[in-house]
């Protein structure tokens, strides 16, 4: 049989055959939680950035429900999610993507009610250089964003160099990712910029 | 339609390659074929000038294959399996057709062909270029980029290692280590390239 | 199979005919993620899984495979397995396939995993082809994973993500070089000379 022209193709074709319908098998298994792993990622910076939402340690269905009943979809204010409390809006949430150092970086901003303060800053898409950018989306670099007042001269944010005194709407730089920093730096400012034109101060 | 930007995008994403995001010296990709086949000059052009050609084009038809066939059919995942049957049906069809044609050319960088389809750069900037999301235009610029990054890499390499050949390099390091070294240095100085395209 | 072979398995695998730092073989795909330990750690263990098993499922069919299509059948069943790794740590460690990239794909065409396969899985049995990629995979990550550790000490004064003492206080001037990409070429580059050169006086001794 081994000597039949035939054979060589045969045999690849039904091992093609085994291996796709394993892979397509197991990929339809497997997609729900690929598909909710990306919700769950942009849920939890949304509430996050949003004052007082979040609470670590809950699970995936309750993060979610918290999210569709207690904040409003991006319907008007400029593309922000909206956190209200007895009608009157309390944050937005302001989801941002840019261009990196390698690829997007994609992150939420949480605004105040009076657009004049930061109330949380979370980056949940990055493939900066570990180490270096990818300190970015660290609790030490991000917690500086938290209650952080928007400079109302020049650029909103500002990033200064480590150790450097630091004014109104100035936060440190990640030591040695002046890529990143610059990138990300423009990113937030542009959607910032643009997003209080949109909404108006 | 105005293409103007998307060429001066592709025209960035092409010189970036190259320089600031040179597949070899700061992705490590292709580093086998890199120290195996960098000891002469005109083995490193030929290997070199292949990997330019087959990494523009199989780049291209695996954007074709990736946006025209596997995403409206929700296979992504099957890329991997897919790029690897184009670049090694590719290079199977131009080692058949650059024999037809022209012998000499042939005799010149056939030899290298079959090696190619193992390089992982060539899959590696297929791979690249899904994630980063490129469209049609600046895939063909990211595939000529890489390729020529890659290429100016091996020779470069060759150079210096040739004029190493005299030189009393200790035992351990000779070959490999030493070559690594070099590529080290290399890199060390192509990043001063970093922030030539910044903010694009 | 007898003891003393599988004691040269082993040997092989590890020191003699060790895959980075006497054949130089496949260190592309892994080599840009030692710059943290932990990366390091799953792109090792993917390694180690996609290399054994493959060698594995292309021993179980070595009598049946033709001759002549040999390398697209092992292509194929590599690419499984290194899709089913990818499809794995997607769904269930999403911030880990989000950092390693495309690397884990690029597992397929690592070419220790490939010439393993043509030097060993293809003309063995299944127990002498796993036992020879496992510890082909362990010889090639135990190296790896010192050039990791010395990365991410030296550069970010950690030690899978844990402040080391002394490196991480204001005594070390952190190497920022450690982290970027050229650091990597020294480390190995260094890590070859030095196994190279206790390979060499060892022979010298037995002689």
């Amino acid at each position: 049989m081994t000597k039949n022209r035939l054979f060589p193709v045969l045999y690849m074709f039904v091992i093609t055959l085994i291996v796709s319908t394993l892979i397509i098998g197991f990929s339809q298994y497997t997609e729900e939680r690929v598909q909710a792993n990306k919700e769950l990622t942009f849920d939890t910076a949304i509430l996050k950035v949003l004052p007082g939402m979040y609470e670590p340690g809950l699970s995936s269905v309750e993060l979610h429900k918290k999210l569709t009943e207690q904040v409003d979809k991006p319907t008007t204010e400029g593309g922000a999610y909206t956190l209200r409390k007895n009608g009157e809006i309390v944050a937005y949430a302001l989801p941002i993507e840019g261009q990196g150092f390698w690829a997007k970086i994609k992150a939420v901003i949480g605004i105040a009610a009076d657009k004049k303060t930061i109330t949380g800053f979370v980056v949940y898409e990055q493939t900066e250089t570990p180490g270096l950018g990818a300190e970015v989306a660290k609790k030490e670099f991000t917690g500086q964003f938290e209650n952080l007042e928007i400079s109302t001269q020049g650029k909103p944010i500002t990033f200064r160099r480590a150790r450097e005194e630091l004014q109104i709407g100035q936060v440190h730089a990640v030591t040695g990712a002046t890529q990143t920093s610059t990138r990300l730096e423009k990113i937030i400012n542009d959607n910032l910029e643009q997003w209080l034109g949109r909404v108006g101060n | 339609m105005n293409l103007m930007p998307e060429f001066s995008h592709a025209l960035v994403v092409c010189i970036s390659a190259i320089f600031t995001q040179n597949i070899l010296l700061s992705y490590f990709l292709g580093l086998c074929p890199f120290i195996g086949s960098s000891r002469e000059i005109k083995s490193a052009l030929g290997l070199g000038a292949a990997v330019i050609f087959v990494m523009t084009c199989t780049c291209a038809l695996n954007w074709l294959v990736y946006h025209k066939v596997l995403v409206p059919l929700h296979l992504e995942f099957f890329r991997f399996i897919m790029f690897i049957i184009v670049i090694a049906a590719f290079v199977q069809f131009v080692e058949m057709a650059i024999d037809r044609l022209s012998p000499s050319l042939y005799q010149k960088l056939g030899v290298f062909l079959p090696l190619i389809t193992v390089n992982c750069a060539i899959l590696g900037a297929s791979l690249f270029m899904v994630i980063r999301d490129y469209n049609f235009i600046s895939t063909v610029g990211y595939g000529l980029g890489s390729g020529t990054g890659w290429f100016m890499a091996i020779v470069v390499m060759a150079n210096i290692r040739t004029r190493l050949n005299n030189d009393a390099i200790p035992k351990g390091l000779q070959g490999a280590g030493i070559t690594l070294i070099i590529v080290g240095i290399m890199a060390l100085a192509f990043i001063g390239f970093t922030g030539v395209l910044a903010g694009k | 199979m007898k003891r003393r072979e599988i004691k040269n398995l082993v040997y092989e695998g590890l020191w003699k005919n060790n895959p980075v730092f006497v054949q130089v073989l496949g260190i592309c795909s892994t080599l840009a993620v030692t710059n943290l330990v932990l990366n390091t750690i799953v792109m090792c263990a993917a390694l180690v899984l996609t290399l054994s098993l493959s060698a594995l499922t292309v021993s179980i069919l070595r009598e049946f495979t033709p001759r002549n299509i040999r390398m697209m059948v092992e292509t194929l069943i590599i690419a499984f397995y290194v899709i089913i790794i990818d499809v794995l740590l997607k769904a269930y460690w999403p911030h880990m396939s989000e950092s390693l990239g495309p690397y884990v794909g690029l597992i397929i065409t690592n070419c220790i995993v490939m010439g393993r396969c043509e030097a060993c899985a293809i003309s063995n049995p299944p127990f002498k082809a796993i036992l020879d990629a496992i510890f082909n995979a362990f010889g090639y990550s135990f190296i790896l994973l010192i050039i990791a550790t010395i990365r991410e000490v030296l550069g970010m004064g950690t030690f899978l993500g844990f402040n080391v003492p002394y490196f991480s206080s204001q005594y070390w001037d952190k190497w920022t070089i450690m982290v970027m990409p050229p650091s990597a070429f020294f480390v190995l580059a260094i890590i070859i000379w030095v196994f190279r050169s206790i390979q060499m006086s060892r022979e010298d001794k037995k002689k």
